[in-house]
């Protein structure tokens, strides 16, 4: 059989030994110093052409490197970096779709001189913002975690100097970066429109402070959106399974909220005159994004007026159990992909 | 932005435990059925160590507890002279783990997956690229390095799990089932490859397999285990005496031709639809030969054996002789 030629283990396997690889650095690990790997001095002065293995002895950095440089590579993945074009086409488009209103405010504005605008700070196009998030958050949090389910390489990051909890907690940073800058670069683009046409320090400084509350909401949006679909998409290593994971019970989480929002508004509505009904004012709570609006709301307004109640989604005095279940929530997805990967198998 | 925390993992480590691998009375259980490691104690020494075991003899189980991965139910586990319980940390620093199956995505390239997890065993960004591309070199991938995984062979893609175990510069490499899904040529490149790590290398290497013919040409030692208990654990001159076995097969006549071996002093069993005959020395060809001469028998194949492990202790008194005499050798409880 072939393999009685191979006795020793001195020579170099075929396929490994030709190639002459910069013979100067080499450490001159030749075969006889076996169980020796610091040996580097018989190479000095000659030429050698076989591979010897050079060791590392230089700076090793530790777990907090590790799980950035995870983070960051996460994060390239959210948006199809360093994958092929097609990864890409997705998340580009998302974006500019998310940037549009921002850039047709600036350019209105810009045409416009005089004009107010019309966008807001904190809920931006809130219609826009839902759509464009919610697909991003299905086709892209499966690249984020699915890939290394489906293709079993979590046991490569668990056998490195990581802590069971670095890689969730790595790839939940990396998705909420993601979601943030989706979410906030579009909110940074419509103030620099607004402020490129407003006049005098007092006027940029009333923009600044309003863009504030609206960076603090975009966060809170990325939080919580990263926090569940990276949860539902650790549910399974397939992409398609994945993506219908988490796009289908926000999808219908979301229309099933304003369904019943209108309906409590309609049948219970005049019953409650002046407030909305319980109906109406819970119903945001079934889904993450008018759980969002409903925070929102509760902190704009604390004692929504009568038109309030006409509007669908509206929070009545439930205002503080929406800030209470966002918390909740986000807190519990979070908490759940922890869980996750504390019990996944190594291998 | 970078933060030095730990000492390089470099020479001071390599010469203080004489010991590489230490279990004292590893015991792990899965719930309460499966034992998949019973009380094993086990010592191993620096250079090429084979773990060999039939499937679901709790090799795989003992590789994860060594690094740390797997909390033992009882006993103890020690690699490179560092806890496996409470140090796991800093074993998985000195330690490249091959894991058994297909662990790669086949949509990048090897020389981005073993940056990638270069960067994963702490290496600075420019370290990892430099020391991904002599990984890649040091098992034979040479310009298909630049080609996605996904489109690479068996081989290369066994090629690709060693060199991401090797990019952190390990002082100990855990290979588990190296040789998995590879032709007879591609295991011996896969055997040589990692014969030349541990030699030329300098560093130390558990590799489990249930193949011992095929470990027994890379390995200085053998630690035998079944059922998640140490069967043998020797140096490789011992085991493989023991283990070296020929396949004669006859067209016909094989009856005759086993009561002419026991007649000249030979201990055939019969195996499918020839004989085995343990191996004693280069006259034992001789016996065989003039048997089946004398015989007049159509002799159609002889050749020395790869054992599967249980083969091997069916067939060895020696190695019988350590089993419990109640235990049959196959019925590991592993999974």
């Amino acid at each position: 059989m072939a393999a009685d030629a191979t006795g020793g283990g001195g020579q170099a396997g075929p396929a490994a030994a030709e190639g002459n690889y910069r013979a100067a650095s080499i450490a001159g690990a030749a075969a006889q110093s076996a169980g020796n790997g610091s040996d580097t001095t018989t190479g000095r002065g000659g030429v050698i052409h076989n591979i010897g293995y050079r060791r590392y002895d230089a700076i090793r950095l530790g777990r907090p490197a590790i799980v950035r440089a995870l983070m960051w590579h996460s994060l390239r993945s959210a948006f199809g970096l360093r994958r092929g074009a097609k990864a890409k086409i997705f998340p580009s488009l998302l974006f500019a779709i998310m940037c549009l209103p921002a850039v047709v405010n600036a350019v209105a504005l810009a045409t416009h001189p005089g004009g107010s605008p019309i966008i807001s700070y904190d809920s931006y196009v809130p219609s826009i913002r839902t759509v464009v998030m919610l697909i991003f958050v299905a086709l892209e949090a499966p690249n984020v975690v699915s890939a290394d389910l489906r293709n079993h390489t979590l046991p490569l990051y668990f056998a490195r100097p990581i802590r069971r909890i670095d890689y969730p907690a790595a790839k939940l940073a990396a998705f909420v970066l993601a979601c943030l800058l989706m979410v906030e670069i579009p909110v940074l683009i419509l103030y620099l429109g607004n402020v490129s046409q407003v006049h005098g320090t007092h006027a940029v400084f009333e923009q600044t402070l309003q863009l504030g509350p609206g960076l603090l909401y975009g966060a809170a949006w990325a939080v919580l959106l990263a926090s569940i679909s990276l949860l539902l998409a650790s549910s399974t290593g397939k992409r398609v399974f994945a993506i219908c994971a988490i796009g289908i019970p926000l999808f219908f989480s979301w229309i099933l909220a304003n369904v019943l929002a209108h309906v409590g508004a309609q049948s219970f509505g005049p019953q409650a005159f002046g407030q909305p009904s319980a109906l109406t004012s819970l119903a945001g709570l079934i889904s993450p994004f008018t759980l969002l609006g409903g925070v929102l709301r509760w902190l704009q307004a604390p004692n929504p007026g009568p038109a309030a109640a006409l509007q669908a989604t509206t929070v009545g005095q439930y205002g503080a159990l929406y800030g209470a279940v966002f918390v909740l929530l986000t807190v519990a997805a979070a908490g759940g992909l922890i869980l996750r990967y504390r019990k996944v198998g190594v291998a | 932005m970078i933060s030095p925390t730990m000492p390089p993992a470099g020479g001071r480590v390599a010469d203080a435990p004489a010991a590489v691998i230490q279990a004292a009375a590893l015991t792990k259980c899965y719930g309460t059925t499966v034992t998949a490691l019973d009380a094993l104690t086990i010592t191993v020494g620096a250079g090429v160590t084979g773990l060999i075991g039939a499937n679901g003899a709790g090799k795989s189980t003992l590789v994860k507890i060594l690094l740390g991965l797997l909390e033992p139910t009882g006993g103890t586990a020690s690699v490179l002279g560092r806890d496996c319980v409470t140090d796991g940390f800093a074993i998985r620093t000195l330690t490249g783990y091959m894991p058994e199956h297909d662990c790669l995505p086949p949509d990048v390239t090897a020389t981005e997956l073993v940056t990638h997890f270069g960067r994963m065993s702490g290496l600075p960004a420019s370290a990892a690229r430099e020391r991904a591309a002599d990984s890649l070199r040091h098992v034979g991938l040479y310009e298909e390095r630049y080609r996605q995984i996904g489109t690479y062979s068996t081989g290369m893609r066994q090629r690709v799990k060693l060199a991401q175990a090797l990019v952190g510069d390990p002082r100990l490499l855990l290979l588990d089932e190296p040789t998995n899904g590879l032709d007879p040529a591609g295991r011996t490149a896969m055997l040589e490859l990692i014969a030349r790590i541990g030699s030329e290398f300098g560093i130390s290497i558990l590799v489990a397999s249930h193949l011992l013919g095929e470990i027994e040409q890379i390995c200085d030692q053998v630690v035998a285990i079944d059922g998640g208990r140490l069967l043998r654990a020797d140096t490789i001159s011992s085991v493989t005496k023991a283990s070296a076995v020929l396949l004669v097969e006859v067209d016909e006549g094989a009856e005759l031709l086993q009561a002419e071996l026991i007649r000249r002093g030979l201990t055939p069993a019969p195996f499918q639809r020839g004989l085995l005959v343990q191996l004693a020395g280069d006259e034992t060809y001789d016996v065989i030969r003039d048997s089946v001469a004398d015989l007049g028998l159509p002799l159609s194949r002889m050749e020395q054996r790869r054992h599967r492990i249980e083969e091997l202790f069916r067939a060895d008194p020696a190695l019988a002789a350590v089993l419990p005499a109640s235990q049959p050798t196959g019925a590991s409880s592993g999974s």
